[in-house]
């Protein structure tokens, strides 16, 4: 069958190329976006194995230590992929928190594990009547009970937590649980007090070892896009064409027919929905639904070019846990925060070139009192330099050149609605069958033939996602033969 | 602290019998003489002129505003032509009746839009990516139904434009003394009968002239009381009392679909993608459960109850909406929502839901009736809708 | 052996609901009150002359009807009389009311938005389906999800089948209100920032979270949980102040056989062989019985009470871990004339209501970024009520008494509660009153300032939490107060729990006391 998979991501690679394997004549429509490489995020393992990445040269980094943070004095806290060398490293700081370590590590991996679980196939449907699908039911509350009494009771009551009652029940020391709070509000619009920041938490530790909580680096960008296989057009789509409820083609920007009856969008489901199809199609509920998503971006890029190696791998400026709350409190009321949350990853680039990815959180989307504009890009690209440069002085002056991105410019330039990477915000009312809203939840929409794989539905994580997209739509076309 | 309508000021100093009703947040009279007769008589002999201002108007203007409403409607808006009135249903996505009211084409990109309910918020998530305006316009414009025999002659002893020419369900701007007003052949007593659409600014210019120009005519200001027996005659169905809106069921039993409410004939399942359709053609196909029907008691099987209990039949003289179960043998058939007594007709009349094996035409049936604190049942029949069908209301 | 069948630690409504159901069925019933009077945070003083408060809790929210049926408490004085409407002035002047009639409320809503006017209803039947599907929760011990017993798996199979059977989009709306902050929720639905904010207050109060966090959408669901028992406008206040409900509630336990004894605080439950047999009041002296039921909140139980070395390590780490931290605060005027607001001048039916100090999302979220960082809100979240305009009975005659609830006011503030800081804090409220009711500074006759260290000090709840332990979503149902520990027994054979701490909790409900004599009975059978 003709398929066309719209989006040049991660996702609509992975659906493209899962498709082409089972067969399918698949076209990927799609200017190669703007999106960095190396990738920041797990892999599946199952993606890995089914398209057979390792053997093309996929290489997953993880940084060592994960994290390093400034302590008074000049000195580091550095976090390594070693449990024991960084409870070391923690005694330091508390001998209490040292101790707690491993336990910490454990449990949490232990909760991410059953995250991950979930995350390796569409989403249960808990209101299913068809055998199948009970029979999923069943397996996924058995699963749970098999984790036994700490690890499930763990697992209901930690994920609607705020990350500051997880972290204060476990841990003394204010640079530690900055430092682990800061992934909780990876990409999200809350502080480190709101509930449910524990589960941000949890989901980006799936697919990391035990004690590591930042994600590892990838080229699975460039791995998927040298893979052969497929039809690459570098055009975007400016309308999906439907008829009699079901999808016929795609009309390129150029005014160029494309007859498919089989439409795959990684793009954002909002976007699709209402602006690449024709909104009477849907129902009022979806489209209402479609509105209601949140996909609030509270984090800009910042690439620094710099002279030399800044002496980090990852430098993360999140002091304490009130640091962040504070910086989210300006990002409340329009503002982007006096204070923000740092963190810089450095990469070595070629002949002794160097750059800091840097994320800095919490810069809203829109600014109660004024836009995005050079000026305001510099004068946040400037605290960034000095902020770093007070964890690791000299850092400043080898700063050679910046760019910017904000929200703003990255919906524009890579697609993210109001600049959230994950098109729909990670939260638990999106998650599982309500993401990005439940009518969407399994890939379909009530268009037959198109289908949606973007980072808004679930998991949520890339290749996770087409992986899971594609198995719905190979499942579809199996049942419809 | 409820609202009054424009016409307030003179409905007031009419309503002898200080018997008001709540209609949308209104006060409306419910009788302006001390009992309804008068006002019911005036309408199948003369002419009655009710304030019929609570309902709600949407004025839906635009490129696409055609397209909105079939969006939202069960019948072809796109299809329809200027100076032309629908009567629609508007249902949810299950198919089920969330409203009934009437879409006037006005222009070819204006629509005037009537409902029993508040609509605009559904307009607007309708709406989404189509070039249209929608404004709430239920404050802005007044409204008044002249119904009746007479009704025509008053009118147009007033109006600018030839009436003759209005067809039934058609609509026309024009001027009543210089007062711009749309006229509408429309009406909700099955009956010969207009209703005119007016700037609430004047409102009472218009009340006063057409209640100077009816005054030959025995013209007489009539209340709900005496509208309610002339819609069950009719054999219009009122939300609320003959059916529960989707939107405000609390349970799926409460909802109806158009074909459960005998408005099968407004759907039109040919057009393109409108709310509801896909539930529609399924229950198209499969026959509904449920048929709204007509249902007229056995006079004598009444009688025979009262004389029983040593009484005459007494029977209320204003229409009841209550719910009354009807049985066919042992088995509960259904229940009636709406019925009186048709003091033109001379029959006891009565509007119900029966499960489609008890519809049909000319079924014997028994309804529950209360003689003397006593649950009794009377035979009854499923008759044909509306009762009283006089030719002059399309001629 | 034992003098009693069982002791009940603390006479507060959800202690004496329970003595009373247990009483009822023939159990001879102690209960020791701490104070020299029943009620705990339910009860009335005429704290100035002439003057009566409910001191602390001060409406009658959700006291579930079967209690009032089952314990014929009308007849034994109870009288709630309904709150009627909810106004909220705005800064620019206006005012935004809830009405109870409904096409009253419709026009107010659509003076602000249309679109709100008809959301509100469409909104209102949501929320009534929702209650409809919680209600049945509110009314069980909660199965133990990680128990195999067949009676935890039963009631696991129960909640299956019932949340399935809500149908899709109720199931999901559920969930929604669930995970979901009640400003986002209530994005979804409403324009009015006034709206929003008000309706909003009611999933922060008693927590110590902002109306933009995730977790306080749920409690939206409570002020239209009375509607379903056929109790319209169950919102009310209790003839004769807060203190009458419970008075009640004693009257019945007493006539069913209940003894009640006031001034008789415990020091420990006394605990034999890993068995509670009694109780060691402060003076001494011992009384002992087959069981003893704690309505204390799970910290001061097992803390103190108990004593964490009867405890298995796991569960007393998760006592506390608990989270208390009380958020509200109070303060009752007694005045000479009634407060004249801006934006209804005159005395109007909304004094019969609540005032609703939250003219927009961010006011309330700006309380609480002052109480995040240990501070007391300068401009608090507050819930204003007249008792004295719907029971004159409360104050002498031309006078009146007023009620107002402040949030957020951190047990943990800065430096710790002094004389000067409560006083300062009384202060900002009325400074903040009298932005929209100029006159009332001059109306003060008296004034009772109540921080969360005055209700831990005075009613013995930890942190002043007015619930007992925080209504959070890590803290419900099967989980509260611990997992595993949810249905009213507890570690140590022979004690049970029945106070707020446990499910369901919250307000003056009598729901955990109510369940917990139902538990108690079950296993006694």
């Amino acid at each position: 069958m003709k398929a066309l998979v719209l989006g040049s991501g991660i996702d609509a690679l992975v659906t493209a190329h899962t498709l082409a394997r089972a067969g399918h004549e698949v076209t990927v429509l799609g200017k190669r976006d703007g999106e960095p490489s190396p990738h920041t995020g797990w892999i599946a393992r199952r993606v890995i194995a089914n398209l057979d990445l390792e053997r093309h040269g996929l290489s997953v980094e993880w940084p060592d230590p994960w994290v390093s943070a400034p302590l008074p004095g000049g000195a580091r806290l550095a976090l390594w992929r070693d449990v024991a060398r960084s409870a070391d490293e923690i005694r330091k700081l508390s001998a209490r928190d040292a101790g707690q370590w491993p336990k910490f590590c454990e449990r949490m991996q232990a909760i991410a594990g059953v995250l991950e679980d979930l995350y390796g196939a569409p989403p249960p449907d808990p209101l299913t009547h068809t055998p199948g699908g009970l029979i999923d039911l069943a397996r996924d509350a058995l699963r749970l009970r098999k984790l036994g009494r700490q690890s499930m009771d763990d697992f209901l009551r930690l994920l609607p937590m705020s990350i500051a009652d997880l972290l204060d029940a476990w841990f003394e020391s204010d640079v530690l649980k900055g430092l682990l709070g800061a992934q909780a509000v990876m990409h999200l619009a809350q502080g480190p007090r709101s509930g449910g920041t524990a589960f941000n938490f949890l989901h980006h530790h799936v697919g990391s070892p035990a004690g590591v909580f930042r994600q590892a680096r990838s080229n699975v960008r460039d791995v998927l896009s040298a893979l052969p296989g497929i039809q690459r057009l570098e055009h975007e789509a400016a309308r999906i064409e439907v008829q009699d409820g079901g999808v016929r083609g795609v009309v390129l920007d150029g005014g160029e027919r494309l007859a498919a009856s089989l439409v795959v969008c990684a793009g954002d489901p909002r976007r699709t929905l209402l602006d690449l199809c024709d909104p009477g199609c849907f129902d009022p509920e979806l489209l209402r639904a479609l509105r209601n998503i949140r996909s609030r971006g509270v984090a800009a890029e910042v690439t620094l070019t710099l002279a030399r190696d800044p002496g980090f791998t990852v430098l993360a400026l999140a002091p304490t846990l009130d640091h962040l709350e504070r910086a989210y409190d300006d990002s409340k009321y329009g503002r982007a925060s006096s204070d923000p949350y740092i963190e810089a990853r450095h990469e070595a680039i070629k002949e002794g070139a160097h750059r800091a990815h840097v994320h800095v959180q919490y810069v809203p989307y829109a600014l109660r009192d004024g836009t995005w504009d050079d000026a305001r890009r510099d004068e946040l690209a400037k605290l960034v330099i000095a902020k770093i440069d007070q964890a690791a002085p000299g850092f400043a002056a080898s700063v050679l050149g910046h760019s910017v991105l904000t929200p703003a410019d990255l919906e524009h330039r890579r697609g993210y609605p109001q600049g959230q990477p994950y098109h729909a915000q990670i939260a638990l009312d999106q998650m599982l069958w309500m993401r990005p809203v439940p009518q969407l939840a399994r890939y379909r929409t009530s268009i037959e033939g198109l289908y949606l794989c973007g980072p808004a539905m679930h998991p949520g994580i890339p290749g996770a996602t087409g992986a899971n997209a594609a198995s719905v739509i190979l499942r579809d076309l199996k049942k419809s033969k | 602290m409820l609202k009054t309508t424009p016409f307030h000021p003179r409905t007031a100093a009419l309503c002898r019998s200080h018997a008001w009703r709540r209609w949308a947040g209104y006060v409306v009279a419910s009788v302006y003489e001390l009992n309804h007769e008068r006002e019911y008589h005036a309408i199948r002999s003369s002419a009655a002129l009710f304030d019929i201002s609570p309902l709600y108007k949407y004025s839906v203007t635009g490129a696409d505003a055609a397209r909105l409403l079939d969006r939202v409607a069960t019948r072809n808006v796109a299809r329809a032509s200027v100076g032309q009135v629908l009567y629609t249903c508007f249902c949810d996505n299950k198919g089920k009746v969330l409203d009934d009211g009437t879409i006037a084409k006005l222009d070819e990109r204006t629509f005037r839009m009537t409902s029993a309910e508040p609509n605009l918020r559904w307009l607007g998530d309708n709406a989404l990516g189509l070039d249209v305006a929608i404004e709430d316009v239920s404050e802005k414009t007044a409204a008044l139904a002249l119904q009746g025999p007479s009704s025509r002659a008053i009118l147009q002893s007033i109006a600018a434009s030839d009436l003759a020419a209005l067809k039934y369900f058609g609509i026309v701007a024009t001027t009543i003394s210089g007062i711009e007003v749309t006229i509408s052949r429309t009406g909700y007593t099955g009956d010969l009968g207009f209703e005119i659409w007016v700037d609430s600014r004047n409102a009472l210019g218009l009340w006063d002239r057409m209640i100077e120009a009816g005054a030959p005519y025995g013209i007489v200001p009539a209340g709900m009381l005496a509208l309610d027996v002339a819609r069950i005659e009719a054999g219009l169905m009122l939300i609320d009392v003959d059916y529960v809106s989707a939107r405000k069921a609390l349970i799926t039993r409460q909802t109806s679909s158009p074909y459960e409410l005998d408005l099968g004939w407004t759907v039109n399942l040919d057009k393109g993608v409108f709310v509801g359709k896909e539930a529609l053609s399924r229950e198209k196909h499969a026959a509904p459960a449920w048929q709204f029907v007509g249902v007229e008691v056995d006079w004598d099987s009444l009688e025979a109850l009262y004389l029983e209990a040593g009484l005459a039949p007494q029977l209320p003289s204003a229409a009841w909406r209550t719910s009354v179960p009807i049985y066919a043998g042992d088995e509960q058939a259904g229940y009636a929502t709406s019925g009186g007594w048709s003091p033109l007709l001379k029959k006891y009349i009565a509007l119900a839901h029966l499960r489609s094996e008890h519809a049909d035409i000319g079924r014997e049936i028994e309804i529950e009736v209360t003689v003397e604190h006593q649950r009794k049942r009377a035979a009854a029949r499923v008759v044909k809708k509306p009762f009283f069908n006089p030719e002059r209301k399309r001629a | 052996m034992a003098d009693y069948d069982a002791l009940v630690i603390g006479g507060g409504h959800n202690g004496l609901v329970c003595a009373a159901y247990l009483a009822r069925a023939g159990k001879r019933v102690l209960v020791l009150e701490r104070r020299e009077i029943v009620g705990g945070a339910a009860m009335s003083e005429e704290v100035f002359p002439g003057f009566r408060f409910s001191v602390f809790s001060y409406v009658v929210s959700l006291l579930r009807p079967e209690i009032i049926r089952d314990l014929d408490l009308p007849r034994h004085g109870l009288h709630i009389l309904p709150l009627e409407s909810t106004v909220t002035p705005l800064a620019n002047g206006d005012y935004l009311g809830q009405w109870s009639d409904h096409d009253q409320n419709r026009r107010e809503l659509a003076r602000h938005s249309l679109r709100d006017a008809e959301a509100y209803d469409e909104f209102g039947r949501l929320m009534y389906q929702m209650a409809r599907a919680v209600k049945p929760f509110l009314s069980m011990a909660p199965p133990d999800p990680a128990s195999l017993a067949p009676r935890d798996l039963l009631g696991m199979v129960r909640i299956a089948k019932q949340l399935r059977g809500l149908g899709g989009d109720r199931f999901h709306a559920l969930h929604k209100l669930l995970t979901m902050s009640a400003a986002d929720y209530l994005d979804e639905w409403f324009e009015t920032e006034a709206l929003k904010a008000t309706k909003s207050a009611s999933g922060i109060i008693g927590t110590f979270l902002g109306p933009r966090s995730p977790g306080t959408a749920y409690v939206l669901l409570h002020h239209y949980m009375g509607e379903i028992d056929g109790v319209f406008r169950a919102w009310g206040f209790a003839k004769g102040g807060n203190g009458s409900v419970s008075a009640a509630i004693a009257a019945a336990a007493r006539e069913h056989g209940a003894e009640i004894r006031t001034n008789a605080p415990v020091a420990k439950v006394l605990i034999e062989n890993g068995r509670a047999t009694g109780a060691v009041l402060e003076n001494g002296d011992e009384i002992r019985a087959k069981l003893v039921v704690s309505s204390a909140d799970p910290r001061r139980t097992f803390m103190q009470l108990v004593g964490p070395e009867h405890l298995p390590d796991e569960f007393a780490q998760a006592i506390r871990n608990f989270k208390f931290r009380g958020s509200s605060g109070k303060v009752n005027l007694a005045l000479s004339e009634l407060p004249n607001f801006t934006c209804l001048p005159g005395a109007g039916p909304h004094l019969r209501g609540a005032i609703s100090i939250s003219p927009s999302i961010d006011y309330l979220e700006r309380a609480y970024d002052d109480a995040k960082y240990g501070e007391v809100s300068r401009r608090p979240y507050m819930d204003i009520v007249i008792p004295s305009m719907i029971d004159p009975s409360m104050a002498p005659p031309g006078k009146h008494v007023m009620s107002i609830f402040v949030q957020y006011v951190p047990y943990k503030v800065n430096g710790g509660w002094t004389d000067a800081k409560r006083e300062a804090f009384g202060d900002a409220v009325i400074d903040t009153v009298a932005e929209y009711a100029p006159n009332i500074k001059s109306a003060i006759l008296h004034r009772q300032v109540i921080t969360p260290a005055d209700i831990e000090r005075i009613v013995g709840i930890s942190e002043g939490n007015i619930f007992h332990g925080e209504l959070a979503l890590e803290q419900m149902f099967f989980l509260r107060p611990v997992p595993g520990w949810a249905q009213y027994a507890t570690p140590v054979d022979g004690l049970y729990q029945c106070g707020s701490g446990t499910h369901p909790g919250g307000g003056v409900m009598g729901a955990s006391g109510r369940n917990a004599a139902m538990a108690i009975l079950k296993a006694s059978r």
